[in-house]
């Protein structure tokens, strides 16, 4: 069953060119010119029931404006819309007891009361009856091990707490689809982890829908079989998750904290992104990873050493120049 | 009807423990409403303490007049005044998403999801102003005036209630509402101080059809004191009726072509 389904979805704004200056201020008093800016173009998306899906793209993209049309927050400028059969922007309530939506940078909590209270109020929004309320509430707390938190004022979480608590808010009702904008964004990457093991047990255990945004390729690597690629509001590349690594981040970040100022060896096929006198920042060509990292554990004195997927900008650039 | 009844019940009950967290918040708006009041009464005496009569009005009829736009005030600043002036801000920041992607109706949540007891006292000393001044007016009330007033009172808390949905609704098109609601204040402190009774021509027009504050505490007065006309109870009808049907198709119009603020 196709839970979503978009054909040529355009959304269009209209911005005010404003003139440099007071003179060009005065000017825009009466007469103005406008840009269009095109936020989605032409966008083609099928959903299937079950998928993990993830969106990537660098900043403005489009990506929140795609889910923002998907939630029925904004209305397209053009083309064909569906959400299990509904036209999102019609906002029925019907369709909106069916999807949640988690964005990571605006919280569905009361920042003075606790988690239990926002819980109570969402078990009357979406009408859950008391059993299952209590079935789906237990379920979560145990899975996420948040008992000791439930009745502590929200704004006295951390940001990962936090986190789970809006996923749990989110879940309660037990949405066919669950759209998620951005959440591990400022996350540790312990955090980060419990958040990925959380939502890949959702989608396999409960068979949810799951849209993800994110920026970090960690997220994306670990959770969505098929991703989607969107730049400029197009989108550039669709298919397996896999495949899109393999073909196109050809390099990774390796950040190195020595125990005291050394002069280390750099292989020429690395880029040297940051060195000071105890920290070295390569970019290395994916294939030689291992054999850099056996090059400096044993000969030199390593205090930390992290290795990061590539940036998303570089491999949307990489795709878009189809190298 | 009675699911949107058990959600408004367990808003209010969230309402109320977000302002006992803090018990400055809490007893603080009973001082502050309660010095608003008095500095309004004292206002209202140095004015009309000097005059006998405007356009057969005395002053009972004005004590009474006071202490019903102070109870449709009060009513407003209890149950919607917090949620709605916040509506602005919800456009602006984009945090009207939220709201809209829950399965109750945005406005209702954002209308009741702030109310404030501190302005309970509030009513109690409008109705003793009421009580005052039909004590000066010295005329017997029928139960039919009593009736009619409660029931234009109701009208009225809503009309006012449109007003204020009416001007925040403009922030889905424009930048800013401030100077609307700079323009709110003044016809508000106006209509506070002058019935619509004493309005003319042009004035009477726009205290009655454009920004009908003017009517506001005018037709439940005049319903007590057994001065208004069959004609005059349904054009308070209509008004209201009209501007509610305003206030609810310009929010309508506005959430279908909100576009949210850039994340």
């Amino acid at each position: 069953m196709k839970m979503i389904r978009t054909e040529n979805i355009t959304k269009k704004y209209k911005r005010y060119k404003k003139q440099e200056g007071v003179i060009g201020s005065i000017k825009g008093l009466f007469h103005r010119e406008y840009e269009e800016k095109i936020a989605v173009d032409a966008f083609n998306m099928d959903v299937d029931e079950g998928e993990f899906i993830g969106l990537i793209g660098p900043n403005g993209a489009g990506k929140t404006t795609l889910v923002k049309m998907l939630t029925g927050i904004i209305a397209p400028t053009g083309g064909e819309i569906q959400v299990m059969g509904f036209y999102p922007n019609k906002l029925e309530k019907a369709f909106k007891r069916q999807y949640a939506v988690v964005m990571g940078q605006k919280s569905q909590l009361f920042f003075e009361l606790t988690a239990e209270d926002t819980l109570r109020l969402f078990k009357e929004i979406y009408r859950i009856p008391e059993d299952e309320y209590r079935k789906n509430k237990n379920f979560f707390v145990e899975l996420f091990q948040v008992q000791e938190i439930m009745d502590v004022q929200v704004r006295t979480l951390s940001l990962g707490e936090r986190m789970k608590m809006e996923l749990i808010v989110a879940l309660l009702h037990n949405p066919k689809i669950l759209f998620l904008d951005e959440p591990t964004i400022g996350l540790d990457a312990v955090a980060s982890k419990q958040i990925r093991t959380f939502l890949k047990n959702i989608n396999e255990s409960r068979g949810t829908t799951i849209l993800l945004t994110s920026h970090y390729m960690e997220d994306i690597k670990a959770l969505c079989k098929r991703s989607i690629v969107v730049n400029y509001g197009r989108k550039i590349y669709d298919g397996d998750t896999d495949m899109l690594f393999e073909q196109y981040q050809k390099s990774k970040k390796m950040t190195i904290y020595f125990e005291h100022s050394v002069e280390p060896d750099v292989p020429e096929y690395c880029r040297i992104l940051e060195k000071t006198n105890d920290k070295l920042v390569l970019e290395i060509p994916k294939q030689n990873t291992e054999k850099v990292l056996e090059s400096y554990i044993g000969h030199y004195p390593i205090r930390d050493i992290g290795i990061e997927e590539e940036e998303i900008g570089s491999v949307v650039e990489r795709i878009y120049k189809g190298v | 009807m009675k699911d949107n009844f058990k959600f408004l019940i367990e808003l209010m009950k969230l309402r109320l423990s977000h302002i006992m967290t803090f018990r400055l918040g809490f007893f603080g708006p009973f001082f502050i409403d309660t010095s608003y009041f008095l500095v309004q009464l004292f206002a209202f005496e140095a004015i009309y303490g000097h005059v006998d009569k405007i356009r057969g009005w005395g002053h009972g009829e004005i004590l009474v007049f006071v202490g019903t736009f102070s109870l449709i005030n009060a009513l407003n600043m209890i149950i919607y005044f917090f949620g709605v002036i916040s509506i602005p801000e919800k456009i602006q920041t984009g945090e009207l998403d939220l709201y809209l992607t829950k399965p109750v109706n945005p406005l209702l949540r954002i209308t009741f999801e702030k109310i404030n007891p501190g302005s309970i006292p509030l009513l109690a000393f409008s109705a003793c102003i009421i009580a005052y001044g039909v004590k000066e007016i010295d005329m017997g009330f029928s139960w039919s005036n009593i009736i009619k007033y409660l029931f234009l009172v109701f009208m009225m808390t809503i009309l006012y209630y449109d007003m204020e949905l009416l001007i925040r609704c403009c922030a889905f098109f424009v930048f800013s509402v401030n100077n609307l609601t700079k323009i709110e204040e003044t016809a508000i402190g106006l209509c506070l101080k002058v019935p619509g009774i004493a309005f003319y021509g042009i004035y009477k027009f726009i205290f009655y059809c454009v920004l009908p504050y003017g009517i506001i505490a005018t037709l439940p007065t005049q319903a007590l004191i057994g001065a208004l006309s069959v004609k005059g109870l349904f054009f308070g009808m209509a008004i209201v009726c009209i501007f509610t049907f305003f206030a609810l198709s310009f929010w309508s119009y506005g959430v279908h072509r909100y576009e949210s603020a850039s994340s």
